[in-house]
């Protein structure tokens, strides 16, 4: 996923950075305020989830990947050894990112094979991704 | 030279009579293009206008012709405001941009507020997909955006549109997303059936993108940088996308029940709906929803960090589309 909380966050001061010309200083820089403001709340639960959520969807995937190598061949096993040793984000998101690809190529080989439970095992396993990586939007009061 | 002086050098060019600006303002919100609010004082008169120029980064790449033929189309016939003048070469103001009357005294809602509407959300949501029903009711001939839109065929429609968003994300994105791509192969191997009538499609009609008085009454439909001609389906089930909800699942759009604004939709367009087709259109706006998000994150990162409405759109909405995505798939597979 991207951009990353670092991206965020230093994106926040960059933004503010250079002096704005006169017709972007008043409704526009307003505007810019509370847009970060907002990001800042989102990265105060990326900063206390997303390496939780990093460290559990790698090794979600390792398992798939795992279970299902004898099927589908040793490559997925391969692909699925390992822990997570340096938990950084920024090594998390490296790892992460290789074990999405091996993923997204047992899923098409899963559709192409009509393998059903393990198309739903896979479908659920998206859903757990997605729930893991929210970021919870308060609501604002609507005009 | 400010942007108010090769403002006003243009404008006085091109009217043949001095031009005077006064109270130009950026307006904040859309990321696509840059938007100034502005009055033009020309032999004494006051003209209150609407700057919409090409950013130097951008949530998505659109045809500002395209743009200002929707305007030229629909202002009229629908409320869209009177496009003036497009320039293709910036001119004076070194990027291309066209301008346009302002409406004034009206709200946007954000699609992170909660009751934008108030106890005026059902005359809001009548207006809203009846007007919606209407632009996909106007037979495409001979408007003016036939001079650079493309007609694909009935039955293509999907696989433009589809084939255009995924080719997006091909060259944008940044991660893999195991998600969006499932959803895309799925949109593939099961198309929807050819489309009923191809008609304009808005491209981004949504809460947000039109302005109201607050008593239930649309003043402007906004926003059409992403207009082109195919399956009005698709801007109906974009528009009733859970990222527009306003935090509301009894209602669309935060607006009215579903069943209603389908309703209206298909009385005011004339077109049946098809339950299957929009299935079809409602997964796939999911996925257009994320192509967009994955532009955002990539403008964001080569614009260096600096734009805090792409940091949103590349995060929040690419992870809430993330969790929509796997439901649909989930939902289509009957598994939740």
């Amino acid at each position: 996923m991207t951009p990353s909380l670092p991206d965020i966050l230093v994106g926040n001061f960059l933004c503010f950075a250079e002096p704005p010309p006169p017709e972007s200083a008043g409704e526009f820089m307003a505007g810019k305020v509370g847009v970060v403001a907002l990001l800042s709340l989102l990265a105060a639960q990326e900063a206390e989830r997303g390496l939780s959520a990093r460290v559990w969807e790698n090794a979600a995937i390792r398992a798939v990947l795992t279970e299902a190598a004898q099927a589908y061949g040793a490559a997925f096993a391969e692909a699925g050894a390992g822990a997570d040793v340096d938990v950084t984000l920024s090594a998390l998101d490296r790892t992460n990112a290789a074990l999405r690809r091996s993923l997204i190529a047992l899923h098409e080989a899963v559709e192409a094979a009509d393998d059903t439970t393990r198309d739903h095992a896979i479908l659920r396993l998206y859903g757990a991704m997605a729930y893991a990586r929210r970021l919870d939007m308060p609501p604002l009061p609507g005009r | 030279m400010s942007l108010a002086e090769r403002l006003e050098r243009y404008l006085t060019r091109h009217w043949g009579t001095a031009a005077t600006i006064r109270d130009l303002s950026r307006i904040p919100g859309g990321a696509s293009r840059e938007t100034y609010r502005f009055d033009a004082v020309v032999e004494g008169q006051v003209k209150p206008l609407i700057l919409r120029r090409d950013p130097t980064g951008s949530l998505i790449d659109t045809d500002r012709r395209l743009e200002y033929l929707a305007f030229q189309s629909f202002h009229g016939r629908a409320p869209v405001p009177e496009p003036i003048v497009l320039d293709m070469d910036g001119a004076e103001l070194e990027r291309p941009f066209f301008i346009m009357s302002r409406v004034d005294g009206g709200a946007a809602a954000s699609p992170f507020t909660v009751q934008p509407y108030g106890e005026h959300a059902q005359a809001i949501g009548e207006a809203f997909f009846s007007a919606l029903g209407a632009i996909a009711a106007t037979d495409p001939e001979g408007l003016p955006l036939t001079q650079a839109a493309v007609t694909p065929g009935s039955g293509e429609s999907w696989r433009v549109a589809l084939d255009h968003w995924a080719g997006v994300i091909e060259a944008d994105e940044q991660h893999p997303q195991p998600i969006v791509r499932a959803a895309i192969r799925r949109l593939r191997r099961a198309p929807p059936p050819p489309a009923t009538a191809v008609r304009v499609v808005h491209g981004d009609y949504r809460t947000g993108n039109f302005l109201h008085d607050g008593q239930g009454k649309i003043l402007a439909i906004l926003d059409w940088e992403m207009v082109h001609l195919g399956d009005p389906l698709e801007d109906l089930a974009w528009a009733i996308d859970p990222l527009w909800g306003h935090y509301d699942t009894s209602r669309v759009a935060g607006m009215i029940p579903r069943a209603e604004a389908l309703a209206i939709w298909s009385q005011a367009s004339g077109l049946p709906i098809d339950p299957a087709a929009l299935a079809w259109w409602e997964l796939f706006s999911a996925v257009k929803g994320q192509a967009i998000w994955t532009s955002a994150a990539r403008e964001y990162r080569d614009g260096g960090f600096k734009d805090p409405v792409l940091a949103i759109s590349g995060w929040y909405t690419a992870r809430r589309h993330d969790e929509i995505l796997a439901d649909r798939l989930m939902r289509l597979e009957g598994l939740s």
